[in-house]
């Protein structure tokens, strides 16, 4: 499964792709939303990972293209203003999950298995 | 309501003022009427006295003509001699110089011996028989049948013949005309030594004579007139019947021939009363007198009448009512007048009070009340004076508040903004140190010191995460917004939400929504957050394949205040459950008791501070291993109450 991280943040998108390349996923990294579409255009992704809060266009915008697209991504909608109401937008948004910054490695490969199960990715190295 | 008031003040002093009026009116001029009328009535009986006077002094002067030509030895001798030639001519001469309608001499043995009328013998002059009997003079009222009077003198008896008149009111009486007359007559017996040698009389016949009426008048009422007519009257009646009189009749005549009224015959004529009152007298009222005359034998024979018009008096009381009237209509100006003072005295204070109690309504808790009143109204401006004060500090008091509310959640704003600031800062690097943190702690070659400070490092990481979440947390308690709002509405709405990060665990929900449950007012937005804190948590507490059962009551919770009826959402999961340690501490605010990988609700401090703005609260019961159960309870009562 080719997994797409989407956030303004060089750290937050490092820490990403090191935890989930460390578990076999295969990951693309992108800087803002426009980034994140051109990716999308190209290669198929099966899930992607957006934070809400960035500049110019923001993960909600985001997230209503991915899932306008011809094949719906699942996304994990991430946050580093995790209040109420952002989580209740993200899902309004049709995240399939909420991820409050900053979270654990565990954090965000349980948050993964329970979008995407273990028998469907086939890479996943024990 | 005013207006209302004024003009019943008015009508009540108009009514007042007209009743007092009317009464005034009506009793005043009967007072006055009666006055005069009674002052009529004195005077009319001293008129008939002097009417009586003029009458007997009438017959006294026939007397006294009668006596005086009785003193002549000579008469007196020719009587004695029945010289009839010699007492012709003196009788006669007298008869003529005193104005006697009648006269004559009776001889001691009570024979005609000579008679001013024809000769004969046969009737008998009740005055001069009365006279020869009683041997003394004899004066007064004598009624003359018709023999008589045709003997006293020629034309008498067709003098004294009056037709009777139809007169309405009289008495009924039989026959068409009176024969009789009512004569003054006088008798003086005559002597010579001790001898009576005869009686001489006189006297004059009442009937159609009208001197002695016409004296009444002339000498009493002093020709007064009344509308072109005489005022007073006087009346001379043979029974019922007028035989001499100055009323005139409809025609302007003398109204000799009609009658009397039924009443006063009866009263003066049959029982010998004295009649002062008003009378009908011919065709019109008038004030009256009536006495009886008697004759010389002492029966009631006739009527001596004065009389003035009643429309003198009547008039007076018609000039009064005017009077009265107009004294009624000043008093009414007045009662108006003084109502609208009155009422504009006691309703100026009153409308400046209303004026004043409505620019408090429209916000002026300073607004001018006029000068204080005494009394009631003055008492009025004084309490609502107290009122205007407690208002203002009220309102003082409102306005710190409110600016101190203002104040307090412009800081908690700013904070809130600074700290969601620097949270979203915080917590990208804290992503990064705590992912590198663990993923290095993976490494199998990491000596122990060095996985002990790197574990050190995480630790203190996940700390500073709570720290800022429950800084976040606290920073984002806002203003409520209350909306009438179905409790039920509102879980499905959330439910949906929730339904992702449900699914994809596989987690079930169970709704079973209460029916007829109150709607109540709360802040949709915010309430929401705290039922989707709650589900969050339910799943992360779940096992995948669970499931969460999801209620809605009406329910009841007692207190020390006492039981108060409320609405409340029931979330129950069959999760890992909460440490009985633990269960006081979740509601704070920088307690978690989430370990890496097992969940990311956010903090259950910021839902009951929510719940408890709504006049809340979260009830819950967990046992370890038997998963939790929480209630989310609103009252039914509250000040936001069913909308």
């Amino acid at each position: 499964v080719r997994i797409l991280v989407v956030d303004d943040d060089p750290v937050v998108r490092s820490s990403c792709r090191r935890v989930l390349e460390a578990e076999g996923f295969a990951v693309m990294c992108a800087a803002s939303a426009a980034d994140a579409v051109d990716a999308t255009l190209d290669q198929g992704f099966g899930l992607a990972i957006v934070d809400i809060k960035m500049p110019e266009v923001d993960g909600l915008a985001l997230m209503r293209m991915l899932k306008a697209g011809r094949r719906p991504v699942p996304v994990i909608a991430m946050s580093g203003y995790p209040t109420a109401e952002t989580r209740a937008s993200s899902l309004r948004g049709g995240a399939s999950f909420f991820l409050p910054k900053p979270f654990t490695p565990e954090e965000l490969v349980s948050a993964l298995r329970a979008v995407v199960p273990a028998e469907t990715d086939g890479v996943r190295e024990e | 309501v005013i207006i209302s008031i004024r003009t019943r003040l008015i009508a009540a002093f108009l009514g007042v003022s007209l009743l007092v009026g009317c009464l005034s009116l009506v009793a005043g001029v009967q007072l006055i009427y009666r006055a005069v009328l009674n002052e009529a009535q004195t005077r009319i009986t001293q008129d008939l006295n002097a009417a009586r006077e003029i009458y007997e002094e009438r017959t006294r002067s026939t007397l006294l003509g009668l006596t005086i030509a009785g003193e002549e030895a000579s008469l007196r001798a020719a009587i004695q001699r029945g010289d009839a030639s010699l007492v012709s001519a003196r009788v006669s001469e007298v008869a003529a110089a005193t104005g006697l309608d009648f006269a004559g001499v009776l001889k001691a043995d009570g024979s005609v011996l000579y008679r001013t009328g024809s000769a004969d013998r046969a009737t008998v002059n009740p005055a001069a028989a009365f006279a020869l009997q009683a041997r003394e003079p004899v004066e007064g009222t004598v009624v003359l049948d018709r023999q008589t009077l045709a003997a006293e003198g020629p034309g008498l008896a067709e003098r004294a013949r009056i037709p009777l008149l139809p007169t309405p009111r009289a008495a009924p009486r039989n026959g068409t005309e009176e024969d009789a007359g009512m004569a003054l007559a006088a008798a003086v017996p005559l002597a010579l030594g001790d001898t009576t040698v005869g009686v001489l009389y006189g006297g004059i016949l009442l009937n159609r004579n009208q001197d002695i009426v016409d004296r009444i008048r002339d000498t009493v009422f002093r020709h007064e007139t009344w509308g072109g007519q005489l005022v007073g009257s006087a009346t001379i009646f043979l029974g019922d019947l007028r035989i001499a009189t100055n009323v005139p009749s409809g025609s302007g005549e003398r109204a000799i021939g009609t009658r009397v009224s039924a009443e006063v015959k009866g009263r003066v004529l049959d029982t010998g009363g004295v009649w002062t009152d008003r009378a009908f007298v011919v065709n019109t009222w008038y004030v009256t007198a009536y006495e009886p005359i008697t004759d010389i034998s002492g029966n009631r024979v006739g009527i001596l009448y004065v009389g003035v018009l009643d429309a003198k008096y009547a008039d007076i009381r018609a000039r009064t009512v005017p009077v009265f009237v107009l004294i009624t209509l000043a008093g009414i100006a007045a009662a108006i007048a003084l109502g609208g003072l009155v009422s504009w005295r006691i309703l100026a204070p009153v409308q400046r009070l209303v004026a004043a109690s409505r620019r408090v309504s429209s916000g002026d808790l300073d607004p001018p009340i006029g000068p204080a009143s005494r009394g009631e109204i003055g008492l009025l401006q004084r309490t609502f004076q107290e009122m205007l004060g407690s208002l203002r500090e009220r309102a003082r008091l409102h306005e710190q508040e409110k600016e101190s509310e203002r104040e307090k959640s412009e800081r908690q704003a700013s904070v809130g903004r600074l700290a969601a600031g620097i949270a979203h800062e915080i917590n990208n690097p804290l992503t990064g140190v705590l992912t590198f943190t663990h993923m290095l702690l993976k490494r199998p070659d990491l000596d122990a010191d060095a996985r002990s400070d790197l574990q050190t490092i995480a630790r203190s990481t996940e700390r500073v995460r709570s720290i800022v979440k429950g800084l976040l947390d606290f920073a984002r308690q806002t203003r409520l917004e209350p909306e009438p709002t179905d409790m039920n509405d509102l879980i499905r709405d959330t439910l949906a939400l929730a339904q992702n990060p449900a699914g994809v665990k596989g987690i079930l929900f169970c709704f079973d929504p209460a029916e007829g449950l109150p709607v109540r007012r709360m802040d949709r937005s915010q309430m929401q957050s705290v039922i989707l804190n709650v589900l969050i948590n339910a799943i992360d507490a779940t096992p995948p394949g669970g499931h969460i059962d999801v209620s809605t009551t009406v329910g009841t919770m007692t207190t020390a205040a006492g039981s108060r009826r409320g609405i409340e959402a029931h979330v129950a999961d069959t999760g890992c459950g909460i440490a009985p340690e633990n269960l006081e501490r979740i509601f704070d605010p920088f307690f978690t008791t989430k370990e890496p990988g097992e969940g990311t609700g956010l903090g259950l401090s910021v839902s009951l501070g929510i719940v408890e703005r709504h006049g809340g609260t979260i009830r819950v019961h967990s046992r370890p291993g038997h998963g939790s159960h929480f209630v989310i309870w609103l009252p039914l009562d509250d000040g936001g109450g069913a909308a």
